[in-house]
């Protein structure tokens, strides 16, 4: 097992249960979110949508709307052609990239596209004057289905790329072809995996404010990456860069959809400017489900070959990727990452995937929680479930033969991935014992003898973290992190990353508190503003701890190093003598000691500066990690599905999870169950539908379903705890463990509970009305 | 959306033929119905108004007559555009005269509909189209029973 040599000895802190530092500010109300914000002579925005799919816009008339009192201001396409297009981030040679306007030019190509925006004195009336402007829309031929996209004659989404399709790519690993003459059993599938609404409590926000005389653009927007948008803005609107600043206020949740850079953000830049007046835009609920990034959205086609004994010798897999009308930023890197992680826990030796993006008369679809990975992680662990069922194997000793040892780290995956490290059977077993697994299935004999229909279902995922080496990643994978010890002894830390609900003000106050022997209390974790902290990739990929916090370790350890030297001075003995601990510095040769707040105001005060020393206590690192970090974890659901209504019960719901090095027990138990709910929720309820003419039937929450809290299982919490070779702090990241491994858990336990019956899949959501009509479809034939 | 059904009407088959053709008519017992003017041959403008869930609009449209069989059967096609969505439906009419003078009425057709209408009024929808259209019927029913 790979094991860290550098990890900071445990203190404290660091390990421990400790309750969020944020926590107080949110439940109290105090916390200041985009919406809270409010700026001198501010203006309000409202954004027109279109209510078709496919249209050609012949005129626009915006008299009326202007001509209400309180009406500054009205925007459409031709307003604001000087804004560059909404950047795209991916790279493969045949990437088609639509030409992406903030707002609508003469076309709109799927319903919620930004038509026209106003601009008034309050929102009240931006939305009122939005209804009084008339759009002449003649509707057009649209396709709204992926597959129908892609056949021959298809109407086309953008004339200029006939065959609809927006990008491909490929991928082969070993020799497919052979491993599939050598199989005793091949299994195939169709699986859909649907689109999904990412729902931010928040949803997004932007407030833009240009000062004339320092020509400076501040924009205040609930984002997971002020850097990369800043970035981009400066582009997109021609500015200098270092007269950008981006603030992320308080950011309640993201989930990828602010991982993102939206029109809205050039737009209320743009408007801010032309009126030199702050603007304020909030995306409504209805606004969010319409045209925030969809995820997953994937039709994936699936082969796998096998030995009768269960050894997996090979995959092909097929995806076709419904990525809407436009790419957003990260559109087309997405699937890319399902293709990466599909061989999963497993020893495959071949295997090969085809991934065709099509273009359609929909809204963007783009990341979302686990991006990717639990595309690919529910389409192998149901083959897996459906290989062992076509040979007669239990799916837990299947997946036992094909994990690689925990002597093999780091493993090379069919893929070409190297996971870090790893102790996947260690895990498994853990699940297993607590579920009492043996048990269970004793206990399903019983339960089938008696007619009912008892699943136990197991997934044992692996995922790619902590993003990531930046030669792998579109825009850096690196992070920063700056410590600044005040004259007072109390300490500042600027993080590059941009938490949204991870707690990292708490788990990085907790590595800093060990490294430097201070209270918590004592340290302040700033983040999220360009002009306060310095350049970083941001929060998304469970990224935050491994890299970012590696960033703060290596500070952390310059700035002993240097208070040690400091110390040492002013003791009047060699810096190698004196030991620091628990915040004070001791020097034996002359029995004296120092405390970090007395090193901290003399390297301030600099009366004796030691020679060859700089003033001050502060210290910046980047750190750029050498590999993603692979966390695993089994999770085993057991239901039992109600024959006549179709109603599931989940009755134990075990997560075993390994993310590494932990730093805060307490957190990373939150981002397991936000995250099982989050993959519970696609599998029995959730999932955006359109209709033929790409209409969004789904859109309100009264419509769009996602988990409530009767829904949810007692979920059954473990851990092991793998170290990571690749970063000095051990970590591996969790934001997406819980999202990934529910999602196939609950869907092999309720196939294994219908098997009897000869069900081998039901897409998701597995609907209690969908459960019900492939029962009875069964009694019927 | 599909929409089918009948509904009977105590009034002989040629009288409920003119009250369906009569602007007038529809203009007083069309749920909503703002104002009906002719535009053409079979071919009316109309304001409607609509309130499905929390949505409440104006919907502006067209509304015309085809494939007429005097006193038998006639299709309707309708398109209307309002802030919330549009709404685009066809549909056919076909009228039968029983004993005792009363004429029943069968109708099918489809409804689609866009924009914000569709993404948050899709659960009242059919329910909402149901409704109006018993509204109609009972309207038109008063229309054709009342004394001259």
């Amino acid at each position: 097992m790979a094991t860290t040599t550098t990890a900071p000895k445990l203190k404290t802190h660091v390990g421990e249960r400790i309750r969020r530092t944020e926590d107080p500010r949110l439940i109290t109300g105090t916390a200041c979110y985009l919406d809270d914000i409010t700026r001198p002579g501010m203006l309000h925005a409202a954004v027109l949508r279109s209510p078709y799919a496919a249209a050609r816009i012949n005129s626009i008339s915006i008299e009326d709307a202007l001509a209400l009192p309180g009406v500054k201001a009205v925007y459409v396409g031709k307003d604001v052609e000087s804004v560059g297009g909404v950047p795209c981030a991916g790279s493969m040679p045949d990437l088609r990239i639509p030409n992406h306007k903030i707002l609508a030019g003469d076309r709109v190509y799927y319903v919620g596209h930004p038509v026209a925006a106003v601009v008034a004195t309050d929102k009240y009336i931006a939305a009122d004057a939005i209804e009084r402007i008339e759009v002449d829309y003649e509707p057009t031929e649209l396709v709204s289905d992926p597959e129908e996209a892609l056949q021959e004659g298809a109407v086309k989404v953008h004339p200029e790329y006939p065959d609809n399709v927006a990008f491909t790519f490929s991928q082969e690993g070993g020799d497919v072809e052979e491993a599939f003459r050598q199989a005793d059993v091949i299994v195939k599938e169709k699986i859909l995996v649907p689109r999904l609404a990412p729902l931010p409590i928040e949803t997004r926000g932007v407030v833009a404010e240009y000062d004339e005389g320092a020509q400076e653009l501040t924009i205040y927007s609930s984002t997971q990456i002020p850097h990369l948008l800043r970035t981009q803005l400066a582009l997109q609107l021609n500015l200098p860069e270092h007269h950008v600043r981006v603030i992320a206020p308080e950011v309640g949740g993201g989930f990828g959809s602010k991982c993102n850079v939206w029109a809205e953000e050039a737009l209320a830049a743009f408007v801010a400017m032309e009126l030199k007046q702050p603007v304020k835009w909030v995306e409504s609920r209805r606004e969010s489900i319409l045209v925030v990034a969809h995820g997953r959205a994937h039709v994936d086609t699936l082969e796998l070959a096998a030995k009768n004994d269960g050894t997996l010798l090979g995959l092909k897999l097929h995806i076709l990727c419904d990525i809407g009308a436009h790419h957003q930023l990260l559109t087309p890197i997405i699937p890319t990452l399902a293709v990466l992680m599909l061989p999963g826990l497993y020893k495959f030796r071949s295997f090969k995937a085809d991934l065709i993006g099509a273009f359609t008369n929909r809204a963007p679809s783009d990341l979302y929680r686990g991006a990717g990975r639990p595309e690919a992680t529910y389409v192998i662990e149901r083959m897996v479930d459906k290989l062992a069922a076509e040979i007669g194997m239990d799916p837990a000793e299947i997946r036992f033969k094909n994990f690689p040892a925990s002597t093999d780290f780091p493993f090379n995956s069919a893929t070409g991935l190297q996971y870090d490290s790893g102790d996947y059977a260690t895990a498994f077993n853990k699940a297993l014992d607590i579920v009492d697994y043996k048990a269970r299935r004793a206990e399903q004999e019983a339960a089938r003898a008696e007619g009912r229909l008892y699943g136990i279902g197991i997934s044992t995922y692996g995922e790619i973290c902590a993003f990531g080496p930046s030669p792998a990643t579109p825009a850096g994978g690196w992070e920063s992190a700056s410590v600044n010890v005040e004259a007072t002894g109390k300490v500042a830390v600027m993080t590059g990353i941009s938490p949204h609900g991870q707690g990292e003000e708490t788990s990085f106050a907790q590595l800093t508190a060990d490294a430097l022997g201070i209270p918590m209390d004592d340290i302040v974790v700033v983040h999220g503003d360009t002009a306060k902290v310095h350049y970083g990739i941001g929060t998304f990929g469970s990224r935050g701890i491994s890299i970012g916090g590696s960033a703060l370790h290596l500070a952390l350890q310059d700035v002993v190093a240097k208070a040690t030297k400091y110390a040492a001075h002013m003791m009047g003995v060699d810096a190698e003598t004196v030991t620091f601990e628990g915040g004070v510095f001791s020097s034996e040769a002359t029995d004296s000691t120092l405390t970090l707040a007395d090193v901290a105001l003399e390297a301030h005060l600099c009366r004796q500066l030691p020679p060859g020393t700089e003033p001050g206590l502060a210290a910046t690192r980047f750190f750029e990690p050498s590999n993603f970090a692979f966390p695993f974890g089994a999770h085993i659901c057991v239901t039992e599905v109600d024959k006549e209504t179709g109603e599931v019960d989940i009755q134990r719901f075990v997560a075993v999870d390994d993310c590494g090095r932990i730093i805060n027990p307490l957190l990373v138990e939150g981002q397991i169950h936000g995250g099982i709910a989050q993959g519970l929720g696609p599998a029995f309820q959730e999932g955006v539908i359109y209709d033929d003419e790409g209409q969004l039937l789904n859109g309100t929450l009264m419509d769009y379903s996602i988990p409530k809290a009767r829904n949810m299982p007692w979920i059954e919490t473990d851990r092991t705890e793998t170290p990571s070779p690749v970063n000095p702090l051990g970590t591996k990241g969790v934001g997406e463990a819980g999202t990934i491994g529910s999602l196939p858990a609950f869907v092999n336990s309720v196939v294994d509970a219908l098997s009897p019956l000869g069900i081998e899949h039901i897409d998701i959501p597995m609907t209690s009305q969908s459960i019900w009509n492939a029962i009875h479809e069964r009694s019927r034939t | 959306m599909t929409l089918k059904g009948t509904y009977s009407l105590p009034a002989r088959r040629q009288k409920v033929w003119d009250a369906l053709l009569d602007p007038g008519v529809l203009a007083r017992t069309l749920p909503g119905c703002k104002s009906l003017e002719a535009v053409g041959p079979d071919e009316y403008r109309m304001h409607m108004a609509l309130a499905i869930s929390s949505l409440k609009g104006v919907f502006e449209g067209k509304v015309r007559i085809e494939d007429q069989q005097p006193p038998e059967s006639y299709r309707l096609t309708v398109q209307g555009r309002g802030k919330i969505g549009f709404v685009n439906g066809g549909g056919s009419f076909r009228l039968r005269e029983s004993e005792d003078a009363v004429t029943e009425i069968e109708y099918q057709g489809d409804v689609k509909a866009g924009g914000t209408i569709a993404s948050v009024g899709q659960r009242l929808m059919n329910m909402t189209s149901k409704m109006m259209i018993k509204r109609f019927f009972t309207a038109l029913e008063k229309e054709l029973t009342a004394p001259v």
